[in-house]
C-alpha cells in the first residue's frame, strides 16, 4: 500500500522536528540558539469592549501625590466616581484585601510616581469555592509572578471599539501602510529577522486563537494560525450523514493535495502544502483533547463543571495544546502562541463598584479565577509533572479604558489603561504612572491625557514599549529587528508621539 | 497572434466565462463555445446597470452583508458583480471605520452605476461620497491643518500608484499637500449628501506659505509634467478644486510618456480578471498593457467598458496552449457563489445559511476565509491569490463545501445532484467526468487526479438512482472536488 503524505510526516516527525532530535542534537550550541523559543508559550488575552483601568487599578491613597483625592472628590460634584446607590467608588475598606503594595517589589508595588498605594479589583481576589484555587490574579501577584503596567495607551486616541481594537492589534496607531492588514504577532511570526523559528512557513501551524477567525493580531500572510472554539470540534468537516465514506475521503484528499504539493506551478504547490497540513492538523489536535480528556480530567471538570465561564473554556483547549506539546503526546500539535477573549466590558450602565453581583466584579472574578485554575494546572503540567509556569507568559490588554468620571451608573469610552503580563519568570510588581486623574488634567472629553514627556511626573506608556519589551525578552527579538519588522515609532512631536522605544520595562528579565 | 475576429473554443470559453463570473454554466459555455472573442465580450458587457443598493438599518452588517451576497448569487449579469467587487476592492471602505450600513450601500450603488462607465466620473463620484469621505478623514480636513489622508490615497492607490512602469515616483509630497488643500472644507449632510463649507476650505490668499495649488508642476528642480496643472483652473478656487483635481490626474503622463492612470488601471484589470504580472513588471506584459489601452482608446475616453473589450479580446487574457490557467487563486467570495450557482442551490432565510451539514452562515464561512464584503481589512483593500490560502480558511472552504454537498432537504436550498448531472451514468470514470465538468475543473485535472477520484468511487457499474449511493459517494465526490487544489484557482 502506497505511503500517504499524511503518514510520511507521521513516521518521519517532519511536522514535529523538536520531537524527534535526540538529546545530543540539543546540546549542540547552534541548535539550542537556532530553537531559542521552543518549548515557551505567549498567550493573549483581550478583554473585550474596553476595561475600566480606573477601577482595574485604582489608587489606595494619596502617598506623595493627590490621586485619591482626586478620585473621591472633595465635594460630590467634583467626584470623579461616585459612593453609595449606583456609585463606582471603590472605598479604601472595599480594597484593603487587594492591595499591591509589597516591600519585595520595585518601588515597593506602589505608583512609581506620586508613591501612592494601589489596589486592584475586589473581583480579581475571588473565592469560587467548590474546592476551586481561590484568590485569583492576587495569589498569582503576590507570588511576584504579575505586573501590573499602568497607563497604556497610544497617541491620538480613538473612542472607538473597532478601531482602536484594531490599533492595538496592529500595533500601528497611526497607519503606517506596511502594516495594512498584518497584525504585531502576525508580523512576528513570519519575521526573517529572528530564525529559526520564526519565521514560520505555510505548512507550520504556531499559533491557535480561541475564536471564530484569526484575530487581528495574528493576521499575517506567510503561515497558519488555526481558530477554533474547542479542539473536539476541530474535525476534518467530513459528511456526517456517512462516517463510512471517511476512509475512503482522506485517502483521495491526501492523493490530490499530495500531488499539488509537488506541483511545478507555484501556486498549486502552495495550496498543496497549505491543505495537507491543515488535513494533518485537523487529525491530530482533536488527539490533544482525548489525551487532556482522558489524563487529566480532574482539571477539565474544574474548567468545565467547576468555573463553567467562557475565559475557563478558552484556557482550558490552550491548557489541552500545551499539555500535549509539554508530553510529546500528539504529533504535530506543537503550537506556542494562543489568543482568547472574554467580552462585556463595555460597561455604559451598571457597572458596579465591589458588588459581588456587579457586572465588573464578574469580569475580573472570571478572568482570575480562569487564570489562576490555568496556573495551577500549569504546576503540574510538564512532563514528570512538572511546574512550566515559567514557560509561559500571558498579557491581558483591553482597547481602552473608560471615562474617568462616571455617568449616572456606568462609563463610557476612555483612552489609556493597565495592562498585566502574567508568567513564571515575570518581575511582579507595578509598572508605568498611573495616569493623572486630577479633573484639570483631563481633555475636553473627559479622559487622560497620552503624553511621552515628563509632564510632571505623569509620563503614558506606549503600548508598544509594552510589545517591545515582550518581543525582546520573551520572543527573542532584539530591539534593532523588533523596529522596522514588527512596530515602527511615529513621526512628530516626541512630547506627544511615539518617537523613542523603550523595550526594558523591566517587567520581564 | 489572436484579435476580436478569433472564435472562441470550448476551452476558451469556459475560461472566459470562468473568469467574469461565478463558475462558468455549461450551457453558457455552449453557446459562447464558435463567438468571436469580439461578439462575446459585446454579449458579456452588454447590461444596464442596476440601482441595487443592499439596504439595512444603520447598525445591521450582517443584513446588509447578506443582502448583497444575495444579490450576487442570483444576478443574471455576474459580470457585473465582478466589477462591483474590483472597485469595492480598488476604492476600498470598511465598515468597521464608516460604522454606517447606509453610507456604505450607497457608494455600493455608486460602484454599480459606475462599473463599466467613465472611470474619470467614478474616481469624481467616490470624491464625495460620505462612507470614503469618513474612512479617509476628508470630514475631518480643516484648513488650518489640511488632512493628508485622502490625497494620499487617491493618488497612491485609486488613480497613478507611487510609481510608473518604469521605476520613478508619479507624485511628489508636495502634491500631495496640495491636493489637500482643494479637498479642505468637505462635508457631507446626515443623509449623506456632500456640500462644501467654505469657511474651512483653504484658499491660497489664507496661507501663502503653503504656495500655489498647483500639481505635477516639479518642485525640487522636477520640471512641470505634461499634463501637470493648476487646481484653481477653471471656475476659480471653491468647490470646482476636487473636479480640476480629478482631471489633471487622469491626464498626467509617466516618464515613458503614456497616461498613467490608464496604465495602472489596465494592468490592475488584467491581474484581477486574468493573472498576476511578475515584478518587476516584463517588457512583453508593458507592450500588451500598451496596446490594449491603444485598442480601447482609454487614455482619452477613461470608458472602462471600452477596456474590457480590448482586455477580453486580447491574447493576454488567454492562456496559450501548454499555459496552465490555475493561476489566480479564486476569492472567497468566488468560491462561495461559485460554489452555488454550480450546485444550482441557495442559501436560506434571511441569515443566508447553508442548509445541511452545520447550518452554518455563509457571512460566518466567509470571515473564516478571509473575506467579509464591505469589511477589507484596510485602505488597500484583500491582499489577493495564495494570501487567501491558510489553514484556517481553508478549513472554512471544506466546512462550507461540506455543508452545501450535504444539504439533503427539499426545494431550493437543498443539493439536489440530479439536477446538474446525468443520473444513467454508471461508469465510476464518466461519473467523474460529468462531475469535474459541471465543476469546471476537468481540463484541470491531470490524469492522476482523475484516477483518484474514480479511485474513490469504486468499481462500477455504480447506480446513481440508489438512495445511499448517491448519498454517500456522489455527494461525496462532489465535495471531494468542490475540496480539491484544483478548485481553489480558476
Amino acid at each position: 500500500m502506497a505511503i500517504t503524505r499524511r503518514q510520511f510526516i507521521k513516521r518521519t516527525g517532519l511536522a514535529t522536528a523538536g520531537t524527534v532530535l535526540g538529546p545530543g542534537l540539543f546540546s549542540n550550541m547552534f541548535v539550542r540558539n537556532a530553537m531559542a523559543f521552543s518549548g515557551k508559550y505567549f498567550i493573549v488575552l483581550f478583554l473585550d469592549g474596553g476595561n475600566d483601568g480606573l477601577n482595574t487599578v485604582t489608587p489606595f491613597n494619596n502617598g506623595g501625590g493627590t490621586l485619591r483625592t482626586a478620585y473621591d472628590g472633595n465635594i460630590p460634584a467634583n467626584a470623579l466616581r461616585k459612593t453609595g446607590a449606583g456609585g463606582l467608588n471603590l472605598s479604601p475598606t472595599a480594597l484593603a484585601g487587594t492591595k499591591l503594595t509589597n516591600a519585595l517589589f520595585a518601588n515597593g508595588g506602589k505608583d512609581p510616581n506620586t508613591t501612592c498605594e494601589l489596589a486592584i479589583h475586589p473581583g480579581f481576589n475571588d473565592n469560587p469555592g467548590g474546592g476551586l484555587p481561590s484568590g485569583g490574579l492576587k495569589a498569582i501577584y503576590d507570588q511576584g509572578r504579575m505586573a501590573v503596567i499602568q497607563g497604556c495607551g497610544y497617541p491620538e486616541y480613538s473612542l472607538s471599539h473597532e478601531e482602536s481594537r484594531n490599533i492595538w492589534e496592529t500595533g500601528n496607531p497611526l497607519g503606517v501602510s506596511a502594516y495594512a492588514g498584518t497584525g504585531w504577532m502576525g508580523r512576528y511570526l513570519v519575521n526573517t529577522a529572528v530564525s529559526p523559528p520564526p519565521p514560520y512557513s505555510a505548512t507550520d501551524i504556531p499559533a491557535v486563537n480561541i475564536a471564530d477567525s484569526v484575530v487581528g493580531e495574528y493576521r499575517n500572510t506567510g503561515t497558519s494560525v488555526l481558530a477554533l472554539r474547542r479542539l473536539a470540534d476541530f474535525g476534518f468537516p467530513y459528511d456526517e450523514d456517512y462516517p463510512g465514506e471517511d476512509a475512503a475521503k482522506e485517502i483521495a484528499f491526501e492523493a490530490l493535495y499530495g500531488t499539488a504539493a509537488g506541483s511545478g506551478n507555484p501556486t498549486i504547490k502552495y495550496i498543496g502544502n497549505t491543505g495537507a497540513s491543515t488535513e494533518t492538523a485537523s487529525e491530530q489536535y482533536p488527539q490533544a483533547h482525548n489525551v487532556y480528556h482522558s489524563q487529566r480530567s480532574s482539571f477539565e471538570d474544574m474548567y468545565s463543571n467547576g468555573l463553567n465561564t467562557g475565559t475557563a473554556r478558552g484556557l482550558r483547549e490552550i491548557a489541552k495544546i500545551i499539555y500535549a506539546n509539554e508530553r510529546n503526546l500528539v504529533s504535530g500539535v506543537d503550537a506556542n502562541f494562543f489568543q482568547l477573549s472574554n467580552g462585556g466590558y463595555d460597561t455604559h450602565s451598571n457597572q458596579g463598584a465591589e458588588d459581588t453581583n456587579g457586572q465588573h466584579y464578574a469580569l475580573h472574578s472570571e478572568v482570575g479565577n480562569a487564570i489562576r485554575l490555568f496556573w495551577e494546572d500549569l504546576a503540574t503540567m510538564g512532563a514528570g509533572n512538572t511546574n512550566i509556569q515559567n514557560k509561559v507568559c500571558i498579557l491581558v490588554w483591553s482597547e481602552f479604558s473608560r471615562r474617568i468620571p462616571q455617568n449616572d451608573n456606568g462609563t463610557d469610552h476612555g483612552s489609556q489603561g493597565p495592562m498585566f503580563v502574567i508568567g513564571g519568570t515575570v518581575n511582579g510588581g507595578v509598572f508605568g504612572n498611573h495616569p493623572n486623574i486630577n479633573m484639570a488634567a483631563l481633555d475636553d472629553e473627559g479622559n487622560t491625557e497620552y503624553r511621552q514627556d515628563a509632564n510632571g511626573g505623569y509620563r503614558s506608556t506606549d503600548f508598544r514599549d509594552v510589545y517591545g519589551t515582550i518581543l525582546t525578552r520573551w520572543l527573542g527579538m532584539s530591539q534593532a529587528t523588533v523596529l522596522g519588522n514588527v512596530l515602527a515609532l511615529d513621526g512628530g512631536s516626541p512630547a506627544f508621539y511615539w518617537t523613542a522605544a523603550n523595550f526594558n520595562l523591566g517587567f520581564l528579565p | 497572434m489572436g484579435d476580436e475576429n478569433t472564435v472562441l473554443d470550448e476551452t476558451t470559453a469556459r475560461h472566459l466565462l470562468r473568469r467574469t463570473g461565478f463558475g462558468a454554466p455549461l450551457d453558457d459555455i455552449a453557446r459562447f463555445n464558435g463567438m468571436t472573442r469580439g461578439e462575446a465580450a459585446d454579449e458579456l458587457l452588454a447590461f444596464n446597470p442596476s440601482s441595487f443598493r443592499p439596504s439595512a438599518p444603520a447598525n445591521d452588517r450582517d443584513k446588509a452583508h447578506n443582502k448583497w451576497l444575495k444579490y450576487i448569487i442570483r444576478s443574471r449579469f455576474p459580470l457585473q458583480e465582478k466589477l462591483v467587487l474590483f472597485w469595492h476592492d480598488h476604492f476600498a471602505t470598511n465598515i468597521t471605520k464608516v460604522q454606517d450600513v447606509i453610507f456604505m450601500g450607497n457608494q455600493n450603488r455608486t460602484l454599480r452605476r459606475n462599473c463599466k462607465g467613465n472611470m474619470r466620473d467614478l474616481v469624481k463620484a467616490i470624491n464625495v461620497d460620505a462612507a470614503m469621505m469618513r474612512f479617509l478623514d476628508t470630514d475631518n480636513n480643516r484648513k488650518a491643518q489640511p488632512n493628508e489622508n485622502y490625497a494620499r490615497e487617491l493618488q497612491e492607490l485609486f488613480t497613478l500608484g507611487v510609481n510608473d512602469f518604469a521605476g520613478n515616483p508619479n507624485y511628489l509630497q508636495d502634491d500631495i499637500v496640495q491636493i489637500a488643500r482643494a479637498f479642505t472644507g468637505w462635508r457631507y449632510e446626515d443623509n449623506g449628501d456632500p456640500f462644501l463649507n467654505d469657511n474651512q476650505h483653504d484658499y491660497e490668499a489664507d496661507f501663502p506659505s503653503r504656495g500655489a495649488k498647483v500639481i505635477y508642476a516639479g518642485n525640487a528642480g522636477v520640471a512641470l509634467r505634461p499634463g501637470g496643472g493648476d487646481i484653481k483652473q477653471p471656475g476659480g478656487e471653491g468647490a470646482g478644486e476636487i473636479d480640476n483635481v480629478i482631471d489633471i490626474i487622469f491626464s498626467h503622463t509617466d516618464t515613458n510618456g503614456k497616461n498613467t492612470v490608464a496604465r495602472r488601471t489596465t494592468k490592475r484589470l488584467i491581474e484581477y480578471f486574468a493573472r498576476p504580472f511578475a515584478t518587476p513588471i516584463p517588457a512583453g506584459d508593458v507592450t500588451a498593457i500598451d496596446a490594449i489601452v491603444t485598442t480601447s482608446g482609454f487614455a482619452t475616453s477613461f470608458d472602462i467598458s471600452a477596456l474590457l473589450r480590448a482586455i477580453f479580446t486580447h491574447d493576454i487574457f488567454y492562456p496559450t496552449a501548454g499555459q496552465s490557467t490555475q493561476n489566480s487563486v479564486k476569492w472567497p467570495i468566488d468560491y462561495v457563489v461559485g460554489t452555488l450557482r454550480q450546485l444550482e442551490m441557495k442559501l436560506k432565510g434571511r441569515d443566508q445559511y447553508v442548509n445541511g451539514g452545520d447550518f452554518t452562515r455563509a457571512i460566518d464561512r466567509l470571515r473564516n476565509m478571509g473575506q467579509e464584503v464591505f469589511d477589507p481589512p484596510s485602505v488597500f483593500g484583500w491582499d489577493w491569490e495564495t494570501s487567501w490560502i491558510s489553514s484556517a480558511a481553508l478549513l472554512s472552504r471544506y466546512a462550507f463545501v461540506r455543508d452545501c454537498t450535504a444539504a439533503r432537504g427539499s426545494g431550493g436550498t437543498a443539493f439536489r445532484p440530479s439536477k446538474v448531472i446525468d443520473f444513467s451514468l454508471s461508469d465510476p470514470g464518466d461519473i467523474v467526468d460529468a462531475v469535474t465538468l459541471v465543476l469546471g475543473v476537468a481540463d484541470q485535472l491531470s490524469a492522476p487526479e482523475r484516477q483518484v477520484l474514480i479511485d474513490y468511487l469504486g468499481p462500477g457499474p455504480i447506480d446513481l438512482f440508489d438512495y445511499d449511493t448517491q448519498n454517500a459517494k456522489l455527494n461525496g465526490l462532489f465535495a471531494l472536488v468542490l475540496q480539491s487544489p484544483a478548485y481553489q484557482v480558476h
